[in-house]
C-alpha cells in the first residue's frame, strides 16, 4: 500500500473533532457540519453518488460565508480547503470506490490488486473462476488487462508475491487461473469483447504492436476512437511474440487475443517502421490527432569485450529469439555460451537446446541467488540440461580463422563495497579460464532503439535512453504524443507494459476530449464485491497449491511445445477456493483481539492477519474453543467475519471459510433461536456462585420481559 | 438495588407507550431495542367485563446483577454512588452474554452500533438534576422516579386512595 494519509479520511477525523469538541455552538451550523460529516463518511465507505461532492461544496461554502460565528466560518473554510486541495482523491473515492492509502478500509484494494501493474481486481476474478464463471472472470480481467491469456502464461506475477495466503502456506496460483479461464472461455466461444462506445470520429496512431501499444489500442477502440497500429515486424505481439519463446507462449494465444482487437475495428499495418517508412508529418496529414509510441526496447547492449565484433558466431539473444520466432530454426552452433542471468538469457539458452545445440552454458557474473530470472525458469532450464557457470566474468571472445573457439573468462568473488549493502562481483586475478564454444550469445539487456526519432526534435529522452514521460499520464514533452511500455520503462514485463498502455489510453482520451490530465497516476479500481464461496475450514487448510505438470524432458529438449501443461478444471476450481478474499478482510485483527483479549476465549488462530509477526494459522482450531458468541463478527469493520443462523445451526465464518458450526437451542416459550449450548454453558460458568441456577432456563429476551411483567402483575397488582 | 426507584402506578397507565418512544428518541436507538417497555396483560374477562393491565418493565438495577457477572469485557458496570447498572459502550464487545444471563430481558441489542444497550435511568440526565426521559412524558403521570425512600410515600398514598374507593 502506498504511504501517506488519505485526505478523505483525515477530513473526517478533523471534522468529527470539531463537532465533538462542541466548538460549533450555533445549532444551525452544527447541523450543517453534521450533514457534511455524514456525506464525507458516505464517500469513505463507498456509498456516495454524483451529488455528494457538489453538496459538500455548497454546504461548506454556506458555512464559511454565512456562518453565525468564527467557529462556523472556520469549519466551513476547513472543509472547503480540504475539498479543493484533494478534489481528485475525493472524486476517485466516489467514482472508483477506491482508496489507495488503505485508510478508508472498505475501499482499499487487496494486496494482490495493489501489486499488479495493471491493477487487475484479482479477488473478484479468482472468486468468479472458483464459481465456474470463466467468461465473467475474463470480463473482469479485461477491464484492466486485455490479455488475460498471455498474462496467464507468462506474467511475472507480482500479485503472487504479495498473496496473503503465502503467510499460511503458498500463494494462490493466480497466474495460471487466468490462463485456464481464458482458454475455457475462448474454447466455449464466450470470450467476447465488451460493448463499444459510439464512434468519436477521431484517429489515434499507435506505433508498435506490443503489449503496451495493443492495450492502449484496445481501450481507445472501446472508447470509440479509430485506432491504427503501425508495426515494424510482420506479426503482432512485439516482445511477446519475438522475445518470449513458443514453448512458454504459443503463437495461437497471442494471435487470438490480438484478433479480439481487430474485432473491435483496430487496424494493423505491419512491416512499417516509424522514422523509415512513415513520419509523424505523414500521419498528421492522414488525420491522426494523437500518437502513442510503444516501440519497446529491441536494441541489445554491447558486451564491450575484445572479439565481440570479429566473429559472425557472436549473436545477440534478441536477434536469435526473433529469428526463431519468425521461423528460422537453425542451430547457432554445437557448444553455445549465453552471457547473462536474466529471463532473456534463460530463454535464449533453452531455445538453443531446442534448436539442437549439444552443450549450452549460461555464464553469469554473480551467483544463483542473484539471478534476476524467474526461479521456475531457471529450474526448468537446469532440468533441460543447461549448465550454469556462476561468478564468471567474460573478458574476451577468442577464435581462429574467423570462427569462435571459446570464451575467455575470469572467476569473480562477491565483495561488499564501502557505503553499500549490495555485493558486487569483483574479478579474481590470475583466475583465467576458457569455456569452449563455437557460438556466443549475449543477453545482458536491451535498450530502446531511438533510430529514426531524430526528426522528433521536441521529444526528450532520459539518461537511460528511454522516452521521458509524465508518469501520471504517460504524456511526452510533445503535445499529443504519448509513450508507454519498454520505450518508457526500459526492458520490463508484459504486465507493466499493459498497465502503461492502459494509462496512456486514458490520458489520450482526456487529451482528445479536452480534459486536463491528472496530477496523480490512476489507482487500481475495485470491480466488485462478490459473495463469498463457502469452504469448510478443513478444506481451506488441506487444499495445497497444485504442482504444474510439465511436458516430458525428452520432448522439452527437442520441440517448442508448451512446457507447462496446465491444471485440470477441477484443480483450478479447488485452487480458487484457497483465496482468502483480502478485498473484504483487511486483516485488521479486530476479531482476534476481541476473542483473545476481551472475551478471553482465544479461539481464533489467524496468524496470517499479522503482517509483522505472523504466527501459525489454522482455521480448523477455531471450533475447539469457539462458543459462537459472535463478538468477532460484531467487531469486524468490513463484514468479513459473519455469524449466521442457518437451519438449526449457528455458523461462524470468515470470508466464507466456515470456522465453527454449533447446534442451536431455542426459547422454551416462543421457539426463537437462542444460541448454542456451548455459549450458554459459558454464561452459566460465569454466573456460578451468584445465580441460583440458570440450568434448564432457556427463554428469549422478549419472553423474559413478558414473564417479568406477568409476575409483577400477578404478585403485586392483579387486574382488578 | 439502586438508590432510586422507578415506580409505575398501573392503575393509571393507559398503555400509550409514550415512555418507550421518548426513551428511544433520547438514546437515538434504531428499530429493535426497547430499553423500557409497556407490556399489555390481558385483556381478561373479570366479572363479565374485559380488562387489561399495562406493566412497565425496564431494568430492576439488581443488587447483584447477573449481567455484570456474565459480561467478560467489564462493560456492564454498577455505578458506585447510586447503584445504577449501565453499559460502558467503549468496552462492550457485543458478545450478548448479558442478554442471555438476565432473567428479565433488560439488556437489549442495538443492531446498528453492534453493542448492548440498557436502561441506565438516564444517568446523564440525573446528573443534571433532570428526570429520566420516560418519566417526563408520561401522559397520565403514572411513572414516578425518585430515591427509594420517597417512593414509599407515593405507594402509601395510592394504597390509601384505593382503600377509599372501595
Amino acid at each position: 500500500m502506498s504511504a501517506g494519509k488519505c485526505p478523505v479520511n483525515s477530513t473526517i477525523y478533523r471534522l468529527k473533532d470539531m463537532i465533538e469538541m462542541n466548538r460549533l455552538v450555533d445549532p444551525y451550523c452544527r447541523r450543517i457540519a453534521e450533514e457534511i460529516l455524514e456525506l464525507i463518511d458516505d464517500i469513505a465507505w463507498g456509498r456516495a453518488g454524483e451529488d455528494h461532492i457538489p453538496t459538500i461544496d455548497s454546504l461548506s461554502r454556506e458555512l464559511s460565508e454565512k456562518g453565525a460565528d468564527d467557529s462556523c466560518k472556520e469549519t466551513g473554510k476547513f472543509v472547503q480547503t480540504a475539498l479543493q486541495e484533494s478534489m481528485e482523491v475525493f472524486i476517485s473515492h466516489v467514482k472508483t470506490h477506491n482508496c489507495n492509502t488503505g485508510d478508508c478500509i472498505l475501499l482499499a484494494p487487496a494486496p494482490c490488486q495493489t501489486a499488479c501493474p495493471a491493477g487487475i481486481d484479482v479477488p473478484s476474478y479468482v472468486t468468479l473462476i472458483g464459481m465456474g464463471h470463466d467468461a465473467e472472470a475474463i470480463d473482469v480481467i479485461r477491464r484492466d488487462n486485455p490479455f488475460p491469456w498471455v498474462c496467464g502464461l507468462v506474467c511475472t506475477r507480482p500479485c503472487e508475491f504479495m498473496c496473503v495466503r503465502a503467510r499460511i502456506d503458498t500463494p494462490i496460483s493466480i497466474k495460471f487461473l487466468k490462463a485456464f479461464a481464458s482458454e475455457k472461455a475462448m474454447s466455449d466461444g464466450q470470450y467476447k469483447n465488451p460493448e463499444k462506445e459510439p464512434d468519436k470520429d477521431k484517429k489515434v496512431a499507435v506505433i508498435g504492436a506490443g503489449p503496451a501499444g495493443m492495450s492502449a489500442a484496445y481501450y481507445l477502440a472501446l472508447k470509440g476512437y479509430t485506432v491504427k497500429i503501425f508495426e515494424a515486424l510482420p506479426v503482432a505481439g512485439g516482445m511477446m511474440m519475438v522475445g518470449i519463446p513458443r514453448y512458454r507462449l504459443p503463437r495461437e494465444v497471442i494471435d487470438r487475443e490480438a484478433a479480439m482487437l481487430e474485432d473491435l475495428g483496430v487496424e494493423f499495418v505491419f512491416n512499417t517502421r516509424f522514422g523509415k517508412d512513415i513520419t509523424i508529418e505523414q500521419l498528421k496529414e492522414e488525420g491522426f490527432e494523437a500518437f502513442l509510441f510503444a516501440i519497446g526496447a529491441h536494441k541489445p547492449y554491447k558486451l564491450r569485450i575484445p572479439g565481440e565484433d570479429d566473429y559472425p558466431q557472436v549473436i545477440d539473444s534478441i536477434d536469435i529469439l526473433r529469428n526463431v520466432a519468425l521461423g528460422d530454426r537453425h542451430s547457432p552452433g554445437k557448444k553455445v555460451v549465453v552471457i547473462g542471468g536474466g529471463n532473456v538469457a534463460i530463454d535464449a539458452a533453452r531455445t538453443c537446446t531446442r534448436l539442437g545445440c549439444e552443450e549450452v552454458t549460461i555464464a553469469y557474473r554473480r551467483t544463483h541467488s542473484e539471478m534476476p530470472a524467474d526461479e521456475e525458469e531457471v529450474e526448468q532450464a537446469e532440468e533441460e540440461g543447461i549448465k550454469m557457470s556462476f561468478l564468471t566474468v567474460p573478458v574476451e571472445i577468442v577464435g581462429q580463422d574467423g570462427k569462435v573457439t571459446g570464451l575467455h573468462c575470469l572467476r569473480a568473488e562477491m565483495v561488499t563495497k564501502a557505503g553499500s549493502d549490495r555485493k558486487f562481483p569483483v574479478p579474481v586475478e590470475n583466475s583465467d579460464f576458457t569455456i569452449d564454444a563455437d557460438a556466443i550469445i549475449s543477453a545482458i539487456g536491451q535498450q530502446v532503439d531511438s533510430e529514426g526519432f531524430d526528426t522528433l526534435t521536441g521529444l526528450t529522452w532520459t539518461r537511460r535512453n528511454t522516452i521521458d514521460v509524465n508518469r501520471a499520464c504517460m504524456e511526452t514533452s510533445m503535445q499529443g504524443v504519448f509513450a508507454a511500455g519498454d520505450a518508457v520503462l526500459g526492458p520490463a514485463t508484459v504486465v507493466e507494459a499493459i498497465g502503461g498502455g492502459k494509462k496512456a489510453a486514458q490520458a489520450i482520451d482526456r487529451y482528445l476530449s479536452g480534459i486536463p490530465q491528472p496530477k496523480l497516476p490512476p489507482v487500481p479500481v475495485r470491480r466488485g464485491r462478490l459473495d463469498f464461496m463457502e469452504v469448510p475450514a478443513s478444506t481451506k487448510m488441506s487444499l495445497k497449491r497444485p504442482e504444474m505438470p510439465l511436458l516430458n524432458f525428452n520432448r522439452r529438449r527437442v520441440t517448442f511445445q508448451q512446457v507447462e501443461l496446465g491444471y485440470s478444471e477441477n484443480t483450478v476450481r479447488e485452487e480458487a477456493r484457497r483465496c482468502l478474499r483480502c478485498d473484504v478482510c483487511r486483516r485488521c485483527g479486530a476479531c482476534v483481539d476481541v476473542c483473545r483479549d476481551r472475551m478471553e476465549i482465544n479461539a481464533l488462530k489467524l496468524g496470517y492477519l499479522d503482517f509483522d509477526h505472523p504466527v501459525q494459522t489454522d482455521f480448523r482450531d477455531t471450533a475447539d474453543r469457539c462458543i459462537a458468541c459472535g463478538a468477532c463478527a460484531e467487531n469486524c469493520p468490513n463484514g468479513a467475519m459473519k455469524i449466521e443462523d442457518v437451519g438449526d445451526e449457528r455458523i461462524l465464518s470468515i470470508c466464507g471459510t466456515v470456522l465453527n458450526r454449533l447446534k442451536l437451542e431455542y426459547c422454551e416459550v416462543c421457539g426463537t433461536a437462542l444460541g448454542p449450548a456451548k455459549y450458554h454453558d459459558y454464561i452459566t460458568r460465569r454466573l456460578k456462585g451468584i445465580a441460583r441456577t440458570t440450568e434448564g432456563r432457556s427463554i428469549c429476551v422478549e419472553c423474559a420481559r413478558k414473564m417479568a411483567a406477568h409476575q409483577h402483575n400477578e404478585e403485586i397488582i392483579p387486574i382488578r | 438495588m439502586s438508590k432510586y426507584h422507578l415506580y409505575q402506578d398501573t392503575d393509571k397507565c393507559i398503555g400509550c407507550h409514550a415512555c418507550e418512544i421518548q426513551c428511544k428518541s433520547n438514546k437515538s436507538l434504531p428499530v429493535g431495542p426497547k430499553l423500557c417497555e409497556v407490556i399489555e396483560i390481558g385483556p381478561k374477562l373479570l366479572d363479565g367485563v374485559p380488562k387489561a393491565a399495562y406493566v412497565y418493565v425496564a431494568c430492576f438495577h439488581c443488587e447483584k446483577p447477573w449481567c455484570i457477572e456474565a459480561c467478560p469485557a467489564g462493560a456492564m458496570q454498577r455505578r458506585a454512588k447510586d447503584g445504577i447498572v449501565f453499559v460502558n459502550h467503549d468496552l462492550c464487545v457485543g458478545c450478548k452474554s448479558c442478554i442471555s444471563a438476565c432473567p428479565w430481558g433488560a439488556p437489549q441489542w442495538d443492531p446498528k452500533r453492534c453493542r448492548v444497550v440498557k436502561c441506565d435511568f438516564c444517568m446523564d440526565r440525573l446528573d443534571q438534576s433532570l428526570q429520566p426521559a420516560c418519566v417526563t412524558v408520561c401522559t397520565t403521570g403514572c411513572l414516578h422516579f425518585d430515591v427509594a425512600e420517597n417512593i414509599n410515600s407515593i405507594k402509601r398514598e395510592r394504597h390509601a386512595r384505593l382503600e377509599v374507593e372501595l
